[in-house]
């Protein structure tokens, strides 16, 4: 089995390095050191700079072609498709922003020049998308569109539904969930889209499936400590996460470890972001980013069952280079990526990743627009999860 | 707490309280809270009185006894009495851990556990009545104090636990050996100096091993040995490269070129294990029922906490990482503040301190091991017999 791997930039800790190092050197899994049963034949690199590892990673890997196009990666040079199996990293590398702060990345264009070889050599094979599919929904959902219309198997999104959990713990099939909350880090059009995936690959196994968006607003500064204190969000919810958090900035000068007051929270976070939302089926969602007191991802839900405390956990991320010298977060994904590859199935559906995407989208105009409320109609994405639990667990 | 409640009391008798010290990590919680179960916990425990060994710079105990209302004493006695004439306190926590201590020639810093547990002990004897201890870490740099130690305790019949975070914090991925597995063969990775993460590491093995068919037997002998030693050792089949192999791939902490360029690693299937640890260290311990555990120290390799084991009737090996929790706020160290509390609210202790009292023995007798050119070295002294807990004692909720 080939695989070509489509990639904005390759740099150390790129996500393109992430992933497709994975490929080439294997990596720990179940035990083992475990390489994966394919070959990467192909790698199409839109940026080499200074830091580039390709040059290198093609040296040491000479079954791995670096070629000029992306379509050469799929046809290796001929006049059909090559290889079984597609990787597209549209994330890092120079490219601009535009006027709401989004980075243009240019996943939709790698995806219509598959679709193009795809068209031309009449065969297709899964193609997997690095986080949110598109910065602009319309483009987004075309995506989705396309590979539904040619048949092929399509995935995408995040690391954070997938990685370690602490505690190791799902969210039961059918839950009742009265109401999610997911505290963060990181920025906008950034890691509020990991923070979204985190709220969906969650909430997405309640009672009925997912149902869709109707609407979003965001808060931000101000507004957002307003509306934490006008309880818009579950207190219990919030206090909930930040128990989950292992990365909570000290309030206290000579203290390692203490729950902040609400006055510390306001000194420590200059600017808090949440992404508030409803579901189709009345479900609230909140997404907050809480930069300079937390480094990690902490869920937490109001279940209609029998536990009195709110059901959370953890989706740890071992982030370097603070913490650890691997991404290993990447491991489950390319896991999942090579499942799909090897059976033609995704492990997990894109719908998930289509409605986060839009969420982005939605979130970012929200806050383009003064934080208004925005409508989301196209957001009516109803799906299943899938049954079986597929984070990290082994 | 129930309304009305009177909240238990306890002592606290450190050697340091300065920032990341041991004992402000572990006081603080019970001042402060900490998470448990997906909340901020706040015992019903007040940390009534405390004695510190030593107050250099950057002493916290003045600013703690101020602002939470704690005493101060000068003497262990005096602390456990709360000033009175009688012991005045429902537990007591030893935190003999940092601080200026002198070394021993094994190289262990001679912290005063023992010392500090016999000042209680005494007075438990003087007035009467004993109480719950926990002691931080090892109970001794010699086994013959931590001996006497657990036979204090259980000549006065209060319950002690003691040891290490690493036992009782998060699992990557969150697996316990079944209780009474066959074990074939157990090999764990650690780093750091010793005696402080060699410790750590060997305690974090003994949690997984003492579940083993018929409970905990006991050691029979113990080896150290170092530098190329360590890798003939393994061309030997003394240790199991299987093992390390699956050890290593919990690991998220991989040096040499994960460090130069982000590449996930073979360390030792390429062979760069062996030119980043130019110190590699092997710790083997031979129990009693047979078993054998290595704990391999690979400073230069990895950073991490790993452990190994084949099961008999398992065709894959059992292999997870102890999650050491990024500083500043160690939540490791709140899992073990949780099975301290519930020591002092249940009057039991969730793990037999007897796990502590082996690894402190293992330990030394590894240390003189390598002292006395790396002999093995019989150890009849250490047949430590233990059953372990049923239920599994690490985070899990």
């Amino acid at each position: 089995m080939k695989i070509a791997a489509i990639a904005t930039i390759y740099h150390k800790y790129s996500h393109a390095q992430h992933i497709v190092d994975r490929f080439l050197e294997g990596y720990g899994w179940n035990g083992r050191h475990h390489r994966p049963p394919m070959e990467l034949a192909s790698l199409y690199v839109e940026q080499c700079g200074e830091n580039d590892l390709s040059r290198d990673r093609a040296a040491r890997f000479p079954s791995m072609q670096i070629v000029p196009t992306i379509a050469d990666a799929l046809t290796l040079g001929g006049s059909r498709l090559a290889v079984d199996g597609v990787l597209l990293i549209g994330e890092h590398g120079k490219y601009p922003t535009n006027e709401k702060g989004q980075h243009l990345y240019p996943r939709y264009e790698y995806f219509r020049q598959i679709v193009s070889v795809f068209r031309t050599t009449g065969q297709t094979c899964p193609v997997f998308n690095d986080k949110h599919l598109s910065w602009r929904w319309e483009w987004a959902r075309e995506m989705y569109d396309l590979a539904r219309e040619m048949g092929f198997a399509f995935m995408a999104g995040s690391s954070l539904p997938v990685t370690w959990r602490t505690p190791s713990v799902e969210m039961p099939l059918g839950a009742r969930v009265r109401e999610a909350l997911c505290v963060g880090y990181g920025g906008v059009d950034s890691y509020d889209f990991h923070a979204l995936e985190t709220l969906q690959c969650m909430v997405e196994r309640r009672e009925g499936g997912e149902t869709g968006v109707r609407w979003l607003q965001a808060y931000r500064g101000e507004a957002f400590w307003q509306a934490h204190h006008e309880r818009l969000w579950s207190r219990a919810l919030f206090e909930a996460a930040l128990s989950r958090s292992h990365t909570l900035t000290p309030s206290r000068a000579g203290f390692n470890h203490v729950f902040p007051t609400l006055e510390e929270m306001k000194q420590l976070v200059k600017d808090p972001i949440a992404y508030q939302y409803e579901h189709g089926d009345g479900l609230l969602s909140t997404m907050i980013l809480l930069n300079g007191l937390v480094q990690d991802f902490n869920f937490a839900a109001h279940l209609d069952d029998s536990r009195e405390e709110p059901f959370s956990t953890q989706m740890y991320l071992p982030m370097p280079p603070a913490r650890t010298t691997l991404a290993n977060f990447f491991s489950p994904l390319v896991n999942n990526i090579e499942q799909m590859f090897l059976t033609g199935r995704p492990t997990y559906p894109v719908e998930r990743t289509l409605l986060t995407t839009g969420l982005v989208a939605a979130g970012v105009e929200s806050l383009h627009q003064g934080q208004r409320r925005v409508a989301t109609p196209h957001l009516e994405i109803s799906y299943q999860p899938t049954p079986e639990s597929t984070f990290w667990r082994t | 707490m129930t309304p009305g409640a009177t909240p238990l009391r306890i002592a606290v008798i450190a050697t340091v309280y300065r920032y990341r010290s041991h004992a402000q990590h572990f006081t603080d919680r019970f001042l402060v809270g900490y998470p448990r179960a997906g909340r901020w916990h706040r015992p019903a425990i007040r940390v009534a009185s405390l004695y510190v060994d030593q107050r250099p710079e950057g002493d916290e105990s003045t600013d703690r006894a101020r602002e939470f209302g704690l005493e101060i004493y000068p003497s262990i006695a005096e602390a456990l009495r709360c000033g009175g004439d009688r012991l005045g306190v429902d537990g007591v926590l030893i935190m003999a851990e940092h601080g200026e201590y002198a070394r021993n020639e094994l190289g262990q810093i001679l912290y005063p556990r023992y010392e500090f547990f016999h000042e209680c002990v005494r007075l438990f004897e003087a007035d009467g009545r004993a109480v719950p201890v926990y002691n931080d870490k090892h109970l001794s740099y010699s086994f013959e104090k931590a001996a006497q130690m657990v036979s204090d305790s259980r000549r006065l019949g209060f319950p002690f636990l003691a040891g290490s975070s690493l036992p009782v914090t998060w699992r990557l991925p969150d697996v316990e050996l079944p209780l009474g597995c066959e074990i074939e063969s157990a090999l764990m990775v650690g780093v750091g100096g010793s005696d402080a993460m060699d410790y750590h590491a060997l305690e974090a093995m003994q949690c997984m091993v003492e579940r083993r068919r018929g409970g905990e037997t006991g050691v029979r002998a113990v080896q150290l040995i170092d530098g190329e030693e360590v890798w003939r050792a393994g061309d030997e089949g003394r240790w199991s490269r299987e093992l390390l192999e699956a050890a290593l791939s919990r690991s998220d902490t991989l040096l040499g070129l994960t460090e130069q360029d982000g590449r996930t690693q073979d360390l030792l299937g390429s062979g760069e294990l062996q030119r980043l640890v130019s110190r590699p260290a092997a710790y083997f311990i031979e129990y009693a029922d047979g078993l054998t555990a290595t704990l391999l120290m690979l400073d230069g390799a990895v950073r991490d906490f790993c452990f190994a084991a084949r099961l008999k009737g398992s065709p894959d090996p059992v292999s997870t990482q102890f999650f050491l929790t990024p500083g500043p706020n160690v939540t490791y160290s709140a899992c073990l503040v949780a099975k301290i509390e519930e020591m002092l609210t249940s009057g039991r202790a969730p793990y037999p301190v007897e796990r502590t009292l082996l690894v402190s023995g293992m330990l030394e007798s590894c240390l003189l091991s390598r002292f006395h050119g790396h002999e093995r070295r019989l150890t009849p002294h250490l047949g430590v017999q233990y059953q372990p807990p049923n239920e599994p004692q690490h985070a899990r909720d």
